[in-house]
Formats: C-alpha cells, structure tokens, sequence
C-alpha cells in the first residue's frame, strides 16, 4: 500500500513538474505584461519538436547519446528566441488594447505555431526512441522510478529555485516586481519597460521550450500536445493564483498529485476533480491561492 | 513537407499529363460514346490537423497513389480522375466542405471521413443532397447501434468495434490463464466500445475473466505514468488498449522505463496505426498487435501492396499504416463501380447507378480482395499478431501474423444486436 502510495505520487510530481514549467512560463509573462499567453503551450511543443532534432543531430554529430540530455537544453534555450520575435513583431501592438484582442491574438499564435511544426516537421509522432530507458531505474521508497522522470523533477526544481532567486534577489528580478506592481511607477523611475517586457516574454518562452525539450524523451512530440497542456496550466494557475510563481509552483503540484490519486482511486473523476477544485478556489479564494502577490 | 492544395492539384494534372503523353493509343482507345471528356472530380476529405492528421495524410497518399496509376493507365473509362481536396475537421465544418464539394465544385464522388463524429453527420448530408460518400474510417454509428440502417448514397467503413473483437480472440488464442484484465482506452465513444466488445468476446472463451482496472485518459494525453501506476497496483494479467495514435508509442514507453510487461500481457489492438514509431528499444516482444485492414510486411502479399510499400517508402521515407488502404479502397472501388454500371447503363452512370452498382462490389485493394458489403458496409482483412524484435527494422513487426476477415469478426448486418451476436457466435468454432 505503501509502495503505492509512493508510486502515485512520484508520478504525480513528476507530471506537477512538467506542468510548473509551463504554467511558470504564463505566470510571468501574466504578472508583468498582463497578457494571459495562450501560445506558451506552443512553446512547450516547439521545444519538444526542436529537442527531437537536436537528439538527433547530436547522436548523428558523435556526440554520446549518454549526453543528449545537454542537446535538448540547448535545443529548448536555441528555439527561445521566438519569444522576442513574437513579442516584437506580434504582441507589443496589442498591450493597450481590449484583453479579449490579446487572447485572440495569443491565440493565433498557437494556430500558427501549430502548422509551423507540421511544416518542419510532419503530422506523425516523433520521439527519440529509447533513449528515455538510458539512465535505467532507481528504487525509491521501493518503487521503481525510470532515472529520466527524477532528472526531470530534479530540473523543474532547479529552475524554480533559479527563478525564485532571480525575482527575489537580483536587479532584474526586483525590476521585475516593481514592474508588475506599478507599470507607471517604475517607468517614471526610469525602468526601459520595453526591455522588460522583450526580456520577460523570452523568460516566459525559455520556460515553455526548455520544459517541451526536457519531457520529450519521456514521451513524443505531437502537434497538439501543447493545447492539451494549456488546459492544465490553467486550472493550475487558477488554483494558484494569476501572476504568481509561487501559485504556479503551488498549483502545479496540486493539479498534478490529485489527478494521479484520482486515476488510481476513480479513474472517471481524472479531469473533472482537478475542476472541482478550480470551482472551489474560485468560489473561495477567488483571487487563487498566491494571488495577489506580484510574479 | 505537406502539400498545398495547389501544389496537389498541379501534381495530379502533371501525372494526368505525363499519363495521357506516354500512353496515347490506350486513352484513343478508351474513349467512349457517352462518356463525357472531361475528368471526373472526386471529393477528398482528409483530417490535416491534431492528433489524427497523419491518419488523414496516409488515407490522402493511398488516393494520390491511386490516381497516378489510374491516370497513367487512361483514367476511369477514359476519364481523367481529377482529386479535390477538403480538409476532415469539426464535423459542423466538414459537412459545409461536403455541401461546397457537392453542390459547388460538383464533385462525382466523395471519399474520407476517419471520425465518427464527422460521419455520422455526413451520412445523411450525402442521403439529402443524393452525393455518393465512400468513408475510409468513419462509421454511422452512434456507440454499437447504426443509425442509417438503409442508406442510398452513403458507404461507411467496418464496426467501430471490429478490431478489439479481433484483439480478444488473440488474446483467448495465445495468452491462456488470463483471468484479470485491465484496459486503457480513449474517453469518447471509440475507446468504450472497444473495451466492453473485447470483454464480452473473451468472457466467451474464459467465463472467469474479471476486469480489474479501467482507465480513460482523454485523446492527446502525453503523459501516462499516473496511469501506469494504477496499472501497477491493480496487477492484471493483462493490459488491453484500443489507442491507434502517438499516444500508443508515449504509453510503450513508459511502461518500458517500469518494466510493466515483465508481468503482464499486452493487447494493443490498433497500435499499429503507427507501427514505425514502436521501437525495438521500448516495444516488449510478445504483445498482441492490431494493423487494422493492411500489414506492411505481410509475407502474403499481393505484387500491389508490396509494389506500394516500396514506392511509398521511397516517397515518404517510412512504412505505409493502413489508412491508404482505406483510401486506395473506397477510390478503386468507385472507379469498378462505375465501369460495371457503364456496361448495364451504355453510358456515364449516375450517382444511384453506381451505388447500386457498389453493393457487393468487390475488388483488389492494396491489402488484398476488400468489398462492398449490400448494406454499404466495409469488408476486408484485419492483421493482428505477437510483437517480434526479429526484423532488420529498428521498430517491431508481428509473427505469427493472423489474419481475421470481417466475416468472423464483425456482426452480419447493421440491425444485427452486436451483444446478442457475440453470445450466439463466440467462441469460434475453428
């Protein structure tokens, strides 16, 4: 029972943290720019097809496959740089408009995005084979843990303690908050908050692509996988709290635990006990758990 | 690449040209009175987006294929077959597409349709507007019931359910002393069908079968370990599956990385709808595997499936799943129906001839003889079989390869009970 227990779990966080990078990726860009982007799901399948073809070229370059988890980092931080071109070619014309236009606007993005990939890379699955099985299992609390998920974990960790430490103790992180405080503030203080916003959205982007990258050898890159990811983001940051790191952190470990419990207790209630409790936070604490708190 | 509807359309005209320049004395000499010059348009309607886009791509490929050869050898009595294509999306959406391709370009035929959901709203669009409609996958029916049990102008494809009837007899066959199942299907229609036919199948053959675990993840879920370990503490001894897309290579391999099929048998009774993306590496040997109506590498095949693998692995650089089997069908299909109505009619047919002319038809398709059945239903093969690692490939094939035809494996007619037929016919007495 106990082993379970342990198993479903590990599970849980192990999806939880799939889940953080992305809804990390729309918390930050939300808090400063207070647009709710709808492509960071995109940017989760784009680093995930891009992580493909960078295992690839890497196996094919001589590299060891034992190192391809280095090509997919730097397959999700190369394909980052479509956050500044949206940003500057698409998004920056719509910050005063109506938050419906932004949507929209977010939102034909991810179509784009989506016959992007099919372009480049085709409608089949892609994957990169079994690699995945590389690293072999570990035993954990005597579960037996496939070694990639714990890297996963492990990385999704890293980087929230990275961001944590970035918003709370550096310049640009302090930029940041005020900017997500007070816009008019901080432009009056002399914050360049065209920078910030580019900067900020290439955050958000890195969060997604890096995210997609990292997941891929566990699973396989397909074009609509980052639309089935942005569902769950959002009920993450609904329970957390819109624009809070610590809510999508928060949130994602909820949303990802209680959907594994109730596919080993009632597997029907998977997707509509993750909404029960979006339904009750927003009843509650309409505001999200963190919500409130700046980035 | 994918092709653009111009590209496609110039493709075709290119091949119709390149056809009509190399075989001059053949097209002369098939042209016929009452037969009218120019081409015949054949509505295409292939899926291009989501989680079953590349199923729309290898049904569209099996037409193109088709046409080139069609049009090189003089076309349709003569005729020039000239595709138009659509895109398969909503199925509010594909049913206007339907309506433009019948009432605007004034198509002869239409083929396509692989959700359910699309076809049950084509079916009687093709009734009300007397549009030939030849369904590569989709049915008409809502669950296990039809709802056209009488239709004119409407084909549909086999039983939702076939394949896991199909994937349940296997199961009797080679996995003896199974008595707790587990099945992991898709939360719509497809996936729940699927599940209780293939029970009540192997209920048939083992009385004492107890399903222990069922889960439902939605379509396009790329994440099963929550699911897996459910798996794990339900201890099955066998995990049954109808998924047909990636998510078939996503759940392989994460059971892999626990070691799942080191305890448990596996039926994946449709998984070979990507059959290149199944790796050795991942895919356990000893799983029963489903290919739906075409096996690539059947060592029976006929001199046009394997004349077809070769050429579309040349083309696409990977192995052909067997939607172009349902693509190439209903397309071959139609072009026999016309020339046996031509020969009654002494003229170009109708649409009510060529129907008619359709029910029983028989003909050979890529994966071997397929029919007409006379209620517009789809007969053919279905190739299943255990999971081998011996291959020179670097993805799994099956051996034995077990070929189960539609008239063992799918109710007689569409008014059949499909539940009461199963408890009179199974289990098979050879």
């Amino acid at each position: 029972m106990l082993v379970h227990l342990a198993n479903v779990l590990l599970s849980g966080v192990f999806h939880a943290s799939i889940l953080f990078l992305v809804a990390a990726g729309l918390q930050v860009v939300f808090g400063v720019q207070r647009i709710f982007n709808l492509a960071c799901g995109s940017f989760y399948a784009l680093g995930a097809y891009v992580g493909v073809s960078f295992v690839q070229a890497s196996v094919q370059a001589g590299l060891p496959p034992g190192l391809f988890v280095l090509a997919l980092v730097a397959g999700g931080l190369c394909v980052a740089v479509v956050g500044p071109v949206v940003e500057r070619g698409l998004l920056r014309f719509v910050y005063d408009r109506d938050e419906t236009f932004q949507l929209l606007l977010t939102f034909a993005v991810v179509l784009m995005l989506e016959d992007v990939i099919r372009m480049l890379w085709g409608t089949s699955p892609l994957s990169t084979g079994g690699l995945y099985l590389l690293y072999g299992q570990l035993k954990v609390l005597g579960v037996t843990v496939p070694v990639y998920n714990l890297i996963v974990i492990g990385a999704s960790l890293l980087i929230a303690l990275l961001i944590g430490y970035m918003l709370a103790r550096t310049k640009f992180g302090r930029i940041i908050r005020a900017a997500a405080d007070n816009r008019e503030m901080s432009e009056a203080l002399g914050v360049d908050m065209r920078r910030v916003y580019v900067r900020v959205f290439t955050l958000g982007t890195l969060l997604g692509t890096v995210g997609g990258a990292l997941v891929i050898p566990a699973t396989a890159a397909m074009t609509e996988m980052g639309i089935e990811l942005i569902v769950e983001a959002f009920a993450v940051v609904v329970i957390g709290g819109l624009g809070s790191m610590r809510g999508a952190f928060v949130g994602a470990l909820v949303v990802g635990v209680l959907r594994s419990i109730a596919i080993s207790t009632y597997p029907e209630l998977e997707m509509l006990l993750i909404y029960l409790i979006v339904i009750a936070v927003l009843v509650l604490k309409p505001r999200g758990l963190f919500g409130g708190a700046a980035a | 690449m994918e092709t653009n509807r111009r590209d496609f359309l110039k493709g075709i005209g290119a091949a119709a040209t390149g056809g009509a320049l190399g075989f001059p004395a053949v097209v002369r000499a098939q042209t016929r009175k009452g037969i009218p010059a120019e081409p015949v348009k054949i509505g295409l309607l292939a899926i291009r987006a989501g989680v079953a886009a590349p199923v729309g791509a290898a049904g569209q490929r099996g037409v193109e294929w088709w046409a080139e050869r069609v049009n090189k050898a003089g076309g349709i009595l003569g005729r020039k077959a000239e595709l138009v294509l659509e895109e398969e999306s909503s199925p509010k959406d594909t049913v206007e597409r339907f309506r433009k391709l019948a009432l605007q370009t004034k198509v002869d035929v239409i083929v396509g349709g692989i959700s359910t959901a699309v076809g049950l709203a084509l079916g009687p669009v093709a009734e009300e507007l007397a549009m030939l409609w030849l369904s590569w996958d989709a049915t008409t029916q809502k669950g296990v019931e039809e709802t056209m049990p009488k239709p004119k102008f409407a084909f549909r494809s086999v039983d939702n359910e076939v394949e896991a009837i199909g994937g349940a007899i296997l199961t009797a066959k080679y996995f003896k002393g199974v008595k707790t199942i587990a099945g992991i299907n898709n939360d719509y229609s497809y996936g729940r069908d699927c599940w209780d036919a293939f029970q009540a199948v192997l209920k048939r053959y083992t009385p004492d079968v107890k399903p222990v675990l069922d889960l439902w993840p939605k379509l396009g879920v790329t994440d099963f370990t929550s699911h897996i370990a459910a798996i794990q503490q339900a201890k099955p001894d066998l995990l049954m599956t109808s998924f047909w897309s990636g998510d078939t290579t996503i759940l392989l391999k994460q059971a892999a990385a626990v070691g799942l099929f080191k305890s448990m048998k596996g039926c994946f009774t449709t998984g070979g709808g990507v059959h290149d993306s199944l790796k050795k590496s991942f895919t356990p040997e000893g799983l029963v595997l489903g290919y739906n109506s075409m096996y690539f590498n059947y060592a029976g095949a006929s001199a046009l499936q394997k004349q077809f693998v070769r050429e579309y692995k040349a083309k696409h650089g990977e192995y052909p799943p067997y939607e172009c089997d349902h693509g190439y069908f209903t397309v071959e299909s139609y072009r026999a129906g016309v020339e046996k109505a031509y020969k009654a009619a002494g003229e170009w047919p109708s649409k009510e001839q060529v129907a008619k002319a359709l029910e029983g038809i028989q003909v050979e398709s890529l994966s071997g003889k397929r029919s007409w059945r006379e209620d517009h239903v789809q007969m053919c093969n279905f190739f299943q079989g255990i999971t081998t690692h011996k291959s020179e490939f670097d993805f799994v094939t099956i051996d034995p390869v077990e070929v189960l035809p539609t008239t063992k494996i799918m109710k007689p007619s569409t008014s059949t009970k499909l539940y009461e037929w199963i408890n009179a016919t199974f289990p098979l007495k050879s």
